[in-house]
């Protein structure tokens, strides 16, 4: 083949060099799988990921060491993707709830490894999860964004079966059990349910501000409930604050079907991610960019912020009071800031994308 | 997850193989020597009408033309088939007849102007093309200029320009009679059809192609969940397509001619969703209309060129969660251009172009919206030696509220060496850019930005191609290395606010890196090879953002591939034809800290038929194609599956 003679020279050799180098430069980065060893003193970071992309993880913090040891727990410890857009994480006794909200699932993982005990699928835009018991766990759905109904679904935690729906208001969001009482804030309206936990029945619904969006229990077993307010738009989609709503804070006393509600002083911001310490007595939320706290027992609502932040995700470690607040950029592995009690900042670590709540171990 | 470089011995041993039969093929990218410079007209008395393609005016970028041979397997195919399996550019594609975005040199679709027949179709709402939505079947060239080049190409050329043209080339007259029937099956319930008949004398050349191709893309891949590796069969990923173009050119004397051309595509797609994610229902319906007439006249040193054109875009899209949304944009634009041969070896382009758009898009609220843009341009081409050639172009745009920089672009090429069989041309060229904010990017509510800058990119780029001819061997084998710089400026990327994403200005992204190829055609008896070789490196990165940026400075880009290759060759001997590509995509990041990333992979494609001589003027053609023939299970775009082995068979009949 007298014509690719003249290619076997240097030209050839020159070819061939840039073909091994190429070899050599184009193999993946590394990414081998970390070995999973859980301890207490962990922080779980939920990773919502980026919608459609099933590219949600857990990363896990370990506050003896400070630094993160797992980046995507989850799929270290399974070897498979948790899924797409990752809600929320709840903990009840050794298990991990994560309810992966695109993906229609809850996924059960045993906290000693991380491994995966069930997969509970079937569910409708899953958000939020609640254990009553070791025996029962419910979970609110959106089903759909058409301004119907929402729903909460009961789950038999030891067969890890649905057993059944309960129909609740709009947009149901976070949820929280005091006594034998399940509270459901639906944000798409300006109600409350209530559910009793023995039977499942609707007791009723209380009124609170317009779209309650989280809440908590305090140490008096008192339930508080934050609204983010009634958010118009002009035909723009710009935001017409003259019929925007503000938001509030409303406290429920258990049993009673009535609330006691107090407006926050803007209607500039709707104040989200109601989250308590771990004496169960001081409050705090995110609100105009930064975040508020206030104790149970306050009179009045706090005027100024203890971070100036906005966060996409806002965590209090029930054993120190340190602030965790997540930044969510949706386009790199985001940032964890921490802060201590006072709200001096503390340090800082990265996480995966979108970090949008903590559970503590 | 473990991905480490070569974990079977027998990947290493196709990678360095491609390399070493990329080396024996040697170069060569289809950029033929340039004509000397003069009007074509004037001398071929045959060609009575021939004008000057802006192409002539971009000396010293680098240019990939695919070849009839490429075009030909692909016919029955979309632009995202043909350039992700024949050239080693990346296209992010969603699935089979799924979205395809295109990315050259490092930049975003964006990034890429898309050009038929010399006017941007790009989608204006989306700034950008869908290349699954673009038929093969609708173009008789397509040319990928890879560089920024908006002097020339106007808006949005800063990551390079895509050329498809159907209009009458000059070989096409005085051919009678032609015309092709096709017909396709294939895997997961491919069908399609295609139908062309051509017709062309000294006066007159027409062309006319029907299309249509449907596919259930119901294949089966695999995904790891709690109970191990299950397999499940794609759902909601069927789709349908047809398209329709007709071109006529009539000539009217010795000096002048007028065209018109007809390109209807439309789509009817269910949206293919994500791995393990919610399956909405999604789906879209994309249908372009894009008519377009031209005049032109030449006289001995004058050519006048005026163009109309209008495009209607439709795309309605539903869901099961948000209903239906839609979309309809119309495009006016219209062209004058004044060519003048000053002298043998020097030509100068005048033009001004101006588009009109108007938007009926849900996303923008009820009252339609409209938008102007306009741009004047001044070609020069100067060739001071028979082996230097030489270019300056500059375009001056001006859009709404807001007027980009002057945008010039220089070009040189100097054949440096020609002894014997062997010549060598050293290459450069510098070129200022923009892209103008598209209407989603000003208009959309919320978030939409109208306040926003126009990009600014400055790009050069230097080269040399070898070109090695031996008739007696029949050997042509052609080379081109090129490396580039380019600095993209006010670059718009949407961000999440506190309450809605918005797309600002926020970053400066510098890309550069290295581009070589080679292509080679040998003949020997009835035995016909073509080769083509391709490698790109390309870097891309944030040098320097904004406040409100918080992504890493100094991170490969999101989906922009370090490293890809692609490597085809094309045999044929007496009626019998075998063909393979060979791509190779390396890892990319899926995020902007470069943490996460997709796997890379090798992609091998083959194909083999004959041509059977049936009667006078009638050949049938039996040609059967495999695609992803080691069965690999990889992801183009993040979280999408794509198809293991396939394959698909076609009749064709070819009449004259």
């Amino acid at each position: 083949m007298k014509p690719f003679s003249a290619f076997t020279s240097a030209y050839g050799r020159l070819l061939l060099g840039s073909a091994a180098a190429f070899a050599l430069l184009a193999c993946d980065p590394d990414n081998d799988p970390e070995p999973v060893t859980l301890t207490t003193n962990s922080v779980f970071v939920v990773n919502e990921g980026n919608f459609l992309r099933s590219n949600a993880d857990i990363s896990q913090f370990s506050k003896s060491s400070g630094t993160v040891t797992s980046k995507a727990l989850f799929n270290s410890a399974n070897g498979r993707s948790l899924g797409d857009v990752a809600q929320s994480m709840a903990i009840r006794d050794s298990l991990g709830y994560i309810v992966v909200n695109n993906s229609n699932k809850l996924e059960v993982v045993s906290l000693a490894k991380f491994r995966s005990k069930a997969t509970i699928s079937g569910l409708k835009l899953p958000r939020y999860f609640v254990a009553a018991s070791s025996d029962k766990g419910y979970v609110t759905e959106t089903v759909t964004y058409d301004g119907s109904n929402g729903q909460v679904s009961v789950i038999n935690l030891k067969t890890n079966t649905l057993i059944k729906t309960i129909a609740v208001g709009v947009q149901p969001e976070r949820l929280a059990v005091s006594g034998s009482r399940l509270y459901v804030t639906n944000s798409g309206g300006n109600t409350v349910t209530v559910i009793n936990t023995a039977t499942d029945a609707v007791e009723g619904t209380i009124p609170v501000g317009d779209s309650p969006n989280s809440v908590q229990v305090d140490q008096a077993g008192n339930v508080w409930v934050l609204s983010g307010g009634n958010v118009a738009y002009n035909a723009d989609y710009s935001v017409d604050y003259s019929r925007t709503t503000k938001g509030s804070l409303s406290m429920i006393v258990p049993g009673q079907l009535t609330a006691a509600t107090r407006e926050l002083d803007s209607n500039r911001s709707a104040p989200d991610r109601l989250t308590i310490n771990g004496s169960r007595n001081q409050l705090y939320y995110t609100y105009q960019g930064g975040v508020y706290t206030l104790a149970i027992t306050d009179a009045a609502l706090p005027a100024t912020p203890l971070i100036r932040r906005r966060f996409y995700g806002l965590g209090v470690d029930p054993q120190d009071g340190t602030i965790y607040g997540g930044i969510g950029s949706f386009t790199a592995a985001d940032k964890v800031i921490r802060y201590r009690s006072t709200g001096a900042p503390l340090d800082s670590f990265t996480v995966g994308i979108g970090p949008n709540g903590f559970v503590f171990y | 997850m473990r991905f480490s470089c070569f974990r079977r011995p027998g990947r290493r041993g196709i990678l360095v193989g491609t390399g070493l039969l990329a080396g024996l093929a040697g170069p060569a990218l289809a950029q033929q020597q340039m004509p000397a410079d003069t009007l074509a007209g004037q001398h071929l008395p045959a060609v009575r009408v021939a004008g000057v393609r802006a192409e002539r005016f971009s000396v010293g970028s680098r240019r990939l033309t695919l070849d009839s041979l490429a075009l030909s397997n692909y016919r029955s195919g979309t632009l995202t088939d043909l350039l992700s399996a024949r050239t080693a550019l990346y296209l992010k594609n969603y699935g089979p007849g799924q979205l395809a975005s295109i990315a050259l040199r490092g930049t975003s679709a964006r990034h890429t102007a898309v050009l038929w027949n010399g006017v941007n179709i790009n989608l204006p709402s989306l700034g950008e093309a869908d290349f699954s939505l673009l038929p093969v079947s609708g173009t008789t060239a397509v040319t990928v200029q890879p560089g920024p080049a908006a002097a020339t190409y106007g808006n949005g050329a800063v990551g390079g320009t895509v050329l498809l043209s159907s209009g009458a080339a000059a070989a096409t007259w005085g051919r009678g009679w032609q015309g092709t029937a096709q017909t396709d099956y294939g895997s997961f319930g491919l069908r399609a059809g295609l139908l062309t008949v051509g017709f062309s004398n000294q006066n007159v050349a027409v062309r006319t192609s029907a299309g249509y191709r449907q596919a259930d893309n119901d294949f089966p891949y695999y995904r790891r969940e709690a109970g191990g590796r299950v397999q499940h069969r794609q759902e909601n990923a069927a789709l349908r397509q047809a398209s329709f173009t007709q071109d006529v050119t009539l000539r009217l004397g010795q000096r002048s001619e007028v065209a018109a051309a007809i390109w209807l595509t439309d789509a009817d797609r269910q949206i293919q969703p994500g791995l393990g994610t919610n399956n909405t229902h999604a789906r879209e319906r994309d249908q372009s209309r894009r008519l377009l007439a031209s005049y032109r006249r030449v006289s001995l040193r004058h050519e006048w060129t005026a163009r109309a054109a209008w495009f209607e875009d439709v795309i309605n899209y539903r869901d099961d969660l948000n209903g239906l949304s839609e979309s309809t944009v119309r495009t006016t634009q219209a062209q004058a251009e004044h060519t003048w041969q000053l002298a043998p070896n020097a030509s100068a382009r005048l033009g001004a172009e101006a588009q009109h758009f108007a938007a009926q898009v849900d996303g923008y609220g009820a009252a339609p919206r409209t938008e102007n843009r306009y741009s004047g341009f001044l070609l020069l081409r100067y060739d001071p030696r028979p082996r230097l050639q030489l270019s300056l172009n500059l375009r001056q745009a001006v859009l709404p509220g807001r007027r980009p920089p002057l945008t010039p672009t220089l070009g040189a090429e100097w054949l440096a060496l020609q002894r014997g069989p062997q010549a060598l041309s050293l290459k450069a060229s510098a070129s200022r850019s923009y892209r103008a904010p598209t209407l989603n990017e000003r208009y959309w509510r919320p978030g939409g930005n109208p306040d926003l800058l126009p990009e600014e990119s400055i790009g050069y780029e230097g080269g040399l191609v070898h070109t090695f001819t031996s008739q007696p061997n029949h050997v042509l084998l052609q080379t081109e290395l090129t490396a580039y710089r380019q600095l993209v400026d006010n670059w718009v990327q949407w961000t999440p606010g506190a309450s809605y994403w918005s797309p600002r200005n926020l970053r400066q992204v510098r890309a550069q890196g290295l581009e070589a190829s080679s292509t080679l055609t040998w003949q020997a008896g009835a035995y016909h090879l073509t080769a083509r070789g391709a490698y790109a490196y390309t870097q891309s990165r944030k040098t320097r953002g904004t406040a409100a940026d918080t992504d890493p400075v100094g991170r490969q880009l999101p989906f922009v591939p370090l490293h890809s290759a692609a490597f085809s060759t094309d045999h044929a001997w007496r009626g019998w034809q075998l063909g393979t590509t060979l791509t190779f995509t390396g890892h990319r990041y899926t995020d902007a800290s470069a943490t996460d990333f997709l796997p890379q992979y090798l992609l091998l494609n083959a194909s083999v038929g004959h041509t059977l001589a049936v009667g006078p003027g009638w050949r049938l053609l039996v040609l059967a194609q495999g695609y992803n023939l080691t069965n690999k299970e990889y992801q183009s775009y993040q979280n999408r599956a794509l198809p293991l082995r396939h394959g698909s068979l076609s009749l064709r009949v070819l009449w004259h």
